[in-house]
C-alpha cells in the first residue's frame, strides 16, 4: 500500500473510532458527575453507582437478566445441535426446510411475537402460560437464526459425515462421536453465536415488557425506569450493562483462547 | 477357506444400479486391491463391507460369520479414508488411542499400544502434535496407525494416497505394504491407479461398471488382459482391430481385436528380423515422449497409430519423421 493511502486510511479509521467512542465516553462521564450543563462537567461523584447498587430491584434485574439470557441460549444450542445432527446424518434432504424454519424468526418483529404468544398461551392454563416460560420460549425463537447460523457454518467448515464415519469405524456410536468429535470442532461457531445472542437478549425491552408484565425485570426495564427518575442514574445503569456484557464476552473468549493455548503448549512440548 | 466372502452383492442408489452380482473371496493375510475408474463401484463395495452402506441384495461373510446386517462399530473392521479423517481437536496420541479407549482398555496398555503403533509408522516424535501441524503423508500414517492399533480383522484403505503428492505417494505405497506384511493384516485397498495396484497387491480385482471385469495377480492382470476394457485400463496397450493388425503386419490372426504391449513393439532402421517368426511393418515416427529410462515412440503405420516403449539409448534415438521398421513377436500379441 502506498504511504499516502496508508496515512489517509489511518485518519479515516481514527475518525470512525472517535465517532463511535464519543457517545460511550460521554455517557461514562455523565454518570460520574453531578452536573454537565457547561463544557466541563462539575462535581465528581459515585453517588449514582451507590444508588443503583443499593437498590435491591437493580440486583434482582441483573440476576434475572443473566438468567433469562443463559437459559434460552443453552436450550437453543442443545436443540439446534441435536436437530442438525439428525438432519445432517439421517435426513440430509430436510436440511433446506430446517434452514427456512430457522430463518423465519428474522422476519418476526418483537411486538408481533410477544402479542402472538400472549394470545396463544396466556389463558392456556398449562405450564406454557407461566410468564417466565413464555419469555424463555420467545427468547429461544428470537435467537434461533443466530445460533443456527453459527453452528451450521461451523459444521460446514469440517467434513462432519466423514469424521462420524471414522469414529464409527473405531467402535463409537454416531451420537457419542458427534459430541466428542464434532462439537469441540465447532465450539468457536457456538461461542460467537452465543455472544451475539447475549447482546440481543441484553438489549431486549419490547418482549419482556409485553410478556412478563411486572413478574420479571431485566436491565432494560430497570434502565427505562431509571430514565424516568434521573438521566445521570440512567447513564450509570447503562455503564453497568455495558460492563456486564463486556465481562461475559471476556470470560467466554478467555475460556476459548485458553483451550487454544493448551493445544499450542502441548504441541510445543 | 476364504476369510472374506461377498455373495451375489447388489447395490442400488435409487435407479442407479452400482454393484451387479458381485461374488468375491479374499484369503486371510492378503492385500487385495479393488481397481477401476471412478464410479465403477469399488468404493461402494468397500463401504458395504465396512457397514457404512447397506447392500440391496446379497450376503457378506467375515471369518465365517455373516456380517451383512451388523452395525459398523461391531464388525471389527478398520478403515482409512481418502481425506485423512483425523479428529482435528485431538492430538496424534488421542487420535490413535480413540478406538482403544472405547474398548475400555487400561491406560497403561493404551499408552504402550499407541507408542508401539506410532513406532511402526515412524511417527513417535509427533505423538503430541495436532493434525493441523502434520503433512498430508504424516496425517495418513496417523490414520493408518489409528485404524490398525485396535487389531481389526480387516483393514480397508479407500484411496488413501490419492491426495498425496507423487514422491511421497510412492514411499507410502511401499511403507503400507511393509506394515501390512509385518502385521499380517488382511487388507482391501481401493484405487484407480493401476501402477499403485501393481506395486502393492497380492491380488487385483478389476472393476468396470459395477462388475468384476477380471481377477488375478498383478502379473496375470498385466500380461493377460481378458477384455478390451482390461487392456485399456491396465498398462498402455495398443488396441487394434484384428483386420488392421493383419493388414499392416501382413499377418492372418483370427478374432476381432488384438492388444499389443508397447514394450514388445520393437523399432529398427533396417528390415532385419531377430527371429524369423517376427511380424514386420513399416512406419513413420510421429512423436516421442521421454518416460525416465524409457522413450515412448508413437509410430504411424499406414494410418494406424502404434506406441513403442524403447529403453533410452543415445545412438538408437529416433526423431519425428524418421522411417522405421516395426517388429512384433506374434506369440506375445493378445487376442481379445
Amino acid at each position: 500500500m502506498a504511504k499516502g493511502s496508508k496515512v489517509s486510511a489511518n485518519i479515516v479509521m481514527t475518525i470512525v473510532i472517535i465517532w463511535l467512542l464519543i457517545p460511550l465516553a460521554a455517557t461514562i462521564v455523565y454518570s460520574l458527575f453531578e452536573d454537565w450543563t457547561g463544557i466541563i462537567p462539575k462535581g465528581f461523584t459515585l453517588a449514582n453507582y451507590e444508588l443503583i447498587f443499593s437498590d435491591s430491584s437493580f440486583l434482582t434485574a441483573m440476576y434475572q437478566t443473566v438468567l433469562i439470557c443463559i437459559v434460552p441460549i443453552v436450550i437453543t444450542i442443545i436443540l439446534v445441535l441435536l436437530a442438525l445432527f439428525v438432519v445432517t446424518v439421517y435426513f440430509p434432504r430436510l436440511e433446506k426446510y430446517m434452514q427456512i424454519l430457522c430463518m423465519i424468526p428474522y422476519t418476526i418483529q418483537g411486538v408481533i411475537l410477544s402479542v402472538s404468544i400472549l394470545v396463544l398461551y396466556a389463558k392456556n392454563g398449562s405450564i406454557l402460560s407461566d410468564r417466565m416460560v413464555m419469555l424463555i420460549g420467545a427468547y429461544c425463537i428470537i435467537i434461533l437464526p443466530h445460533i443456527y447460523n453459527g453452528i451450521r457454518n461451523g459444521m460446514r467448515a469440517i467434513n462432519m459425515n466423514m469424521l462420524l464415519e471414522a469414529a464409527e469405524m473405531l467402535g463409537d456410536s454416531k451420537l457419542k462421536a458427534f459430541f466428542k468429535v464434532i462439537v469441540p470442532n465447532i465450539i468457536t461457531g457456538i461461542t460467537v453465536s452465543s455472544l451475539l445472542a447475549v447482546s440481543l437478549l441484553f438489549g431486549d425491552y419490547v418482549i419482556i415488557r409485553n410478556l412478563s408484565s411486572t413478574n420479571v425485570n431485566n436491565m432494560q426495564k430497570f434502565l427505562y425506569q431509571a430514565m424516568k427518575r434521573s438521566s445521570t442514574e440512567a447513564s450509570a445503569v447503562f455503564v453497568v450493562i455495558m460492563l456486564i456484557t463486556c465481562a461475559i464476552t471476556a470470560i467466554v473468549l478467555s475460556l476459548q483462547s485458553r483451550s487454544g493455548a493448551e493445544k499450542v503448549s502441548k504441541q510445543g512440548e | 477357506m476364504s476369510y472374506i466372502r461377498f455373495e451375489n452383492i447388489n447395490k442400488s442408489f435409487g435407479s442407479n444400479h452400482v454393484l451387479k452380482d458381485i461374488n468375491l473371496e479374499v484369503e486371510k493375510g492378503r492385500l487385495v486391491t479393488l481397481l477401476g475408474p471412478s464410479g465403477c463401484g469399488k468404493s461402494t463395495l468397500l463401504r458395504c463391507l465396512a457397514g457404512l452402506e447397506q447392500v440391496s441384495d446379497g450376503h457378506i461373510y467375515l471369518d465365517g460369520q455373516e456380517i451383512t446386517d451388523i452395525v459398523p462399530r461391531k464388525r471389527g473392521i478398520g478403515m482409512v479414508f481418502q481425506q485423512y479423517s483425523l479428529f482435528p481437536n485431538k492430538n496424534v496420541r488421542d487420535n490413535v488411542a480413540y478406538g482403544l479407549k472405547l474398548k475400555k482398555m487400561p491406560k497403561a496398555q493404551i499408552q504402550q499400544k499407541v507408542e508401539e503403533m506410532l513406532d511402526i509408522v515412524g511417527l513417535s516424535d509427533k505423538i503430541d502434535q495436532y493434525p493441523s501441524s502434520l503433512s498430508g503423508g504424516q496425517q495418513q500414517r496417523v490414520a493408518l496407525a489409528r485404524a490398525m492399533v485396535t487389531a481389526p480383522k480387516v483393514l480397508l484403505l479407500d484411496e488413501p494416497l490419492s491426495a498425496i503428492d507423487a514422491l511421497l505417494r510412492k514411499n507410502l505405497q511401499i511403507e503400507i505394504r511393509r506394515i501390512q506384511q509385518q502385521l499380517g493384516i488382511t487388507t482391501i485397498f481401493v484405487t484407480h491407479d493401476q501402477d499403485e495396484a501393481m506395486v502393492m497387491s497380492d491380488m487385483i480385482h478389476l472393476f468396470h461398471d459395477g462388475r468384476i471385469e477380471q481377477s488375478g495377480t498383478p502379473e496375470q492382470i498385466y500380461t493377460s488382459p481378458a477384455t478390451k476394457f482390461a487392456a485399456t485400463f491396465i498398462g498402455n496397450y495398443n488396441l487394434l482391430k484384428t483386420e488392421d493388425f493383419n493388414r499392416i503386419f501382413r499377418a492372418d490372426l483370427p478374432g476381432n481385436d488384438v492388444a499389443v504391449r508397447p514394450e514388445i513393439v520393437q523399432l529398427g532402421r533396417t528390415d532385419e528380423k531377430e527371429n524369423p517368426r517376427e511380424l514386420m511393418a513399416e512406419g513413420i515416427i510421429v512423436n516421442h515422449i521421454p518416460h525416465g529410462s524409457l522413450i515412448r515412440y508413437q509410430v504411424d503405420c499406414q494410418g494406424i497409430s502404434l506406441n513403442a516403449d524403447v529403453v533410452f539409448e543415445k545412438q538408437m534415438e529416433f526423431h519425428e519423421g524418421d522411417h522405421v521398421f516395426v517388429r512384433v513377436d506374434p506369440d506375445l500379441v493378445i487376442r481379445l
